[in-house]
């Protein structure tokens, strides 16, 4: 169990910025995940990490030990790829005792930690089935065997749930969760799905263009974002910009356009004051059709509806906006009438903004 | 474990760059990875000394007049009729003397003759593989895999014999295809002398022919269905849709294998001295390679003269063009993903009738013509046709117990000790160079690909002769000085010329084990060496199996090399030169029916790898293409 820490780590291929100037703090037995769309640089990070990339600058820290130029195979990290990266030469014993061999770890003590291990991940009785005799799921599970199996520092997770069936994925997610309690493992999580992130993770980091945006809980990136970009890549929000007018109690005036807006900055820190250029974030299961005094109200009228289920997301056109409401689907909404929404001030993020 | 911190002087690998820096005590210094830079070094040494330096000294000496650079050897040459000839006086073309129609083939000077027979035995080659490379891909019909295996036997290696077998089935008066088709048959009007020139044409197109036919057809089995299917779809259908996207697509394929063929006609050695050795034909003298080859044994004790370095040259530039056309064009790993091929349904279509009797009719005559040459040396051996005389009279194994004589016997071990030891050179530094080439994308990566594949395009005889004056000059008295023991020199110029073999095979291999492969098991612990030994070598086994297979088969039928440096020393001659000897120098009566008895091992050899490779290695046995 490491603590990992990554100092203004820089990778450019060519002139791809991979990773721009990364800080990162990786606390002991924590499970972090790195959340960003592709290409933003979370793989290479996780590969810098395992030891298969090399920085152009920056280093990495293992418990304040810089490893930033000890090779992969002295690093003690598990990884799990993407494809597993399972040997096809190998039955699932040999891929599992492979990093026990190499350690040269006694046969008998090889055979009872890679029993116990399988055991672990629910395969017990598949040693001697080869990879491509294995469904995907198990496939999966071997490979989190094979990088568990030699207690490793960190375990590294490269989008391992990506090639899975999206029942399976859900159902793997829990396993992983609860394994990884168990195990009391640092484990680094590297995925595009923000819904992985937000439910396994005990802190995120939203990852774009290489550079890290935001480090917090995932109720905290998805409640307080920091930054634009977060708060349009997690969950869905309307976003509308303008003019900071007035400012009072701690709340701000915004005027966008054609109406105004009263909402709470997402940080203190952020320094946002009379005259700067913001951006609103309302998120859909905010707005509600019981409207109070102190309210942000619009009226608007209903532009689209789109069964979900449980909940029906509106589109309601106010002047020359649109925004996006969900609300249950019990609540009966009809297209093409008037309609009066309302959010409440306190949820209206107000950030700075910045063109993207 | 505890993480074991890096000292000083160990050596650390890096994935994507070649080198990376530790800062040690404040001071940036370069720490290289052993394993990258023995997978780099060993085989940049290797070309080095086997291919750069060799023609680089062959390449300064052409410019060199007493001492001094000119220009004076290229412009003899191009001022001399000897080479260049643009009124040819002498030569036979459809001239008839007589009852004799002499096809022989006009006299433009060695340079544009050579230009001639390559670009002829190119579009020989091209129609004939065109094809049937269209027919077996696209059209299904009974016998169809029949004739497949057929297409074959013109691949079977029949050095030397191959043109004294044409020689003696198209003698004007006691040649079998005289006989047949002028007193048998009356279908000729005149008795046809096909030689010179032409005949070393059409040899080399009947050998050639399936080298187009496999590249094409490799490309046409390769093209996504779809592809096609969405022209269909828009419209495009018969003619037009083959000549709007089926023979686009194909036309990579298409131009390599084109190129190839016109690069081995150049640098052939075997259709010529064939010929000569058969009839003394004049004109099967003049072209470049036999030119070469000619002074080379003259200067066999003394030095190369510059005329001939020049000459070398200018053989050596037309190919390396050829070879850059085709780099350009159809680049290794396009070729290496297309192979990859095969997996969809291919559009075969069924045919019946008068269609059905014209692909008959085609393939019968185009297998029977083809395989003339191996049916011919099979006959050669076997029988006492040798003797004279139309058809042969008896049957005798008695040239198949001369190859238990001592000279003889010698010769094919000679050949499987060179080989088999060529074989571990190929296969060692084309594993190397696959890997770097496959694996560390770096600029050295880059050359390393081109230079294990250039050896295709580089005459042997041009090699011949750049290695005997660089060995020579700079090795004398050493192991390697050929005019002590021409073995190990000849080892390595047969490694050399055949590592394309290994390299591709090695490096296919290689595009199928994914790099995220090496990767987990060096993130398990594995260091560099025992990632290889326990992750890559097992995936590629087959492929290294398959390249080897194919490196011995095309090192025990190499000429070039081995009928010039071979002749060094006569008891260290391999078979190729043996057969050489037979057939040209024709020292006993009889004796070429013994070439062709060592032809029919050569053959027996081959049809062996083919057979391991398909059957027990599962591999696709692929002849020459990139």
């Amino acid at each position: 169990m490491v603590r990992v820490k990554l100092e203004n780590v820089c990778k450019k291929f060519g002139n791809v910025v991979a990773a721009d100037n990364v800080c990162l703090d990786i606390f002991e037995g924590e499970f972090f995940t790195i959340l960003g769309p592709s290409g933003c640089g979370k793989t290479t990070t996780l590969r810098i990490i395992a030891g298969l990339e090399r920085v152009d600058s920056g280093k990495v820290l293992f418990d304040d030990v810089d490893v930033t130029n000890i090779p992969p195979y002295l690093r003690n990290t598990g990884m799990v790829f993407q494809n597993y990266a399972l040997w096809p030469h190998m039955t699932v014993f040999d891929n599992v005792a492979f990093g026990l061999k190499i350690r040269k770890v006694s046969r008998d003590e090889i055979r009872r930690r890679v029993k116990e291990v399988l055991e672990l991940v629910k395969l017990s009785g598949l040693e001697n089935r080869y990879p491509h005799q294995l469904s995907g799921g198990q496939q999966q599970r071997v490979a989190l065997a094979r990088a568990l199996v030699i207690e490793p520092k960190v375990l590294l997770l490269d989008e391992p749930l990506s090639n899975l069936d999206a029942k399976l994925r859900v159902e793997m997610r829990s396993e992983l969760k609860s394994l990884q309690r168990k195990l009391k493992i640092t484990t680094i999580y590297v995925t595009h799905d923000q819904d992985e992130a937000l439910t396994l993770s005990d802190r995120v980091a939203i990852m774009n263009n290489g550079r890290i945006l935001q480090v917090s809980t995932p109720i905290d990136i998805y409640n307080k974002p920091r930054d634009l970009f977060v708060a349009s890549f997690i969950g869905k929000c309307t976003i509308l910009t303008g003019v900071v007018q007035n400012r009072s109690d701690g709340y701000l005036e915004v005027k966008c356009d054609d109406m105004t807006l009263w909402g709470v900055p997402a940080y203190e820190d952020l320094n946002i004051t009379v005259g700067s250029r913001v951006a609103c974030i309302l998120r859909p299961e905010n707005f509600k059709l019981e409207v109070s005094a102190s309210d942000n109200v619009f009226d608007g009228y209903v532009k689209h509806v789109s069964f979900y289920g449980s909940r029906n997301e509106v589109k309601v056109a106010v002047r020359s906006s649109e925004l996006i409401i969900s609300f249950d689907s019990s609540v009966n909404i009809d297209v093409n009438k008037p309609i009066k929404i309302a959010i409440p001030r306190d949820k209206v993020i107000i950030l700075p903004y910045h063109a993207t | 474990m505890p993480a074991p911190l890096v000292d000083e002087n160990s050596l650390i690998f890096c994935f994507s760059t070649n080198y990376f820096v530790v800062r040690m005590d404040g001071l940036w210094r370069k720490h290289i990875d052993l394993f990258l830079l023995i997978s780099h070094v060993i085989p940049l040494i290797f070309f080095a000394f086997l291919f750069i330096f060799p023609l680089s000294l062959l390449l300064s000496s052409s410019f060199l007049y007493y001492g001094k650079p000119s220009l004076y050897w290229f412009s003899s040459i191009f001022s001399d009729t000897y080479f260049v000839n643009f009124n040819p006086r002498t030569g036979y073309l459809f001239d008839v003397y007589g009852d004799t129609m002499y096809i022989w083939g006009l006299d433009y000077g060695i340079i544009l003759n050579t230009l001639i027979v390559a670009l002829t035995t190119m579009i020989l080659s091209t129609v004939m593989g065109l094809i049937s490379a269209f027919i077996l891909a696209r059209y299904d019909f009974p016998g169809k895999n029949l004739f497949r295996v057929l297409l074959y036997t013109p691949m079977l290696a029949t050095p030397f014999v191959n043109a004294y077998v044409l020689g003696k089935l198209f003698h004007p008066t006691s040649g079998l295809i005289n006989y047949i088709f002028y007193d048998l048959l009356h279908i000729l009007p005149y008795r046809i002398d096909l030689n010179g020139l032409v005949g070393i044409s059409i040899a080399q197109s009947l050998s050639y022919f399936p080298i187009v036919y496999l590249n094409f057809q490799a490309s046409l089995l390769n093209i996504d269905p779809s592809l096609e299917e969405q022209a269909e779809n828009l419209g495009a259908k018969g003619f037009s849709l083959f000549r709007r996207v089926t023979f686009p697509l194909a036309l990579p394929g298409l131009t390599a294998g084109m190129i190839i063929t016109f690069i081995f006609s150049m640098e052939d050695l075997s259709a010529p001295i064939g010929f000569i050795g058969y009839s003394g034909n004049p004109l099967a003298k003049k072209v470049m390679s036999y030119y070469i080859f000619q002074s080379f044994s003259e200067a066999m004790r003394g030095v190369i003269t510059p005329e001939t370095s020049a000459l070398s040259v200018i053989l050596l530039s037309i190919s390396i063009i050829g070879f850059i056309l085709i780099k350009r064009y159809v680049s290794l790993k396009t070729y290496a993903s297309l192979s990859r091929g095969g997996r969809w349904n291919p559009r075969v279509r069924r045919i019946s009738g008068f269609k059905l009797l014209i692909v008959y009719v085609f393939l019968v005559v185009l297998v029977l013509v083809g395989s003339m040459p191996q049916v011919g040396t099979v006959i050669l051996a076997s029988t006492d046709w040798v003797l004279g005389g139309v058809t042969p009279k008896s049957f005798s194994l008695e040239y198949f117990y001369r190859l238990l004589h001592p000279s003889v016997s010698r010769a094919i071990s000679n050949s499987v000790i060179y080989s088999s030891i060529a074989v571990l050179i190929a296969v060692l530094i084309g594993a190397s160079s696959a890997y770097c080439v496959a694996r560390f994308k770096g600029f050295l990566a880059s050359i390393l690909d081109i230079l294990s594949t250039i050896p295709i395009a580089i005459p042997g005889i041009v090699l011949a002769v750049g290695y005997f004056m660089f060995f020579t000059s700079f090795f004398r008295w050493t192991l390697l000085d050929p005019l002590i023991d021409p073995a190990p020199l000849l080892i390595l110029a047969y490694s050399f010329r055949r590592l394309p073999f290994a390299a591709r095979s090695i490096f296919a291999g290689l595009q199928q084990v994914h790099v995220s492969l090496e990767e987990a098991a060096m993130n398990l612990g594995a260091n560099r060496f025992q990632t290889l030994f326990r992750i890559v070598l097992p995936l590629i086994l087959m492929n290294i199996f398959g390249g080897a297979i194919l490196t011995f088969v095309y090192c025990m039928s190499e000429s070039s090399t081995s009928v010039t440096l071979g002749a060094l020393r006569w008891d260290r001659g391999p078979i190729t030169f043996y057969i050489n000897q037979v057939v040209y120098g024709s020292i006993v009566v009889g004796a070429a029916s013994v070439g062709a008895a060592l032809c029919v091992l050569l053959m027996t050899i081959q049809i062996l790898a083919i057979i391991i490779s398909n059957y027990v290695l599962k591999q696709r046995f692929a002849i020459y293409g990139f």
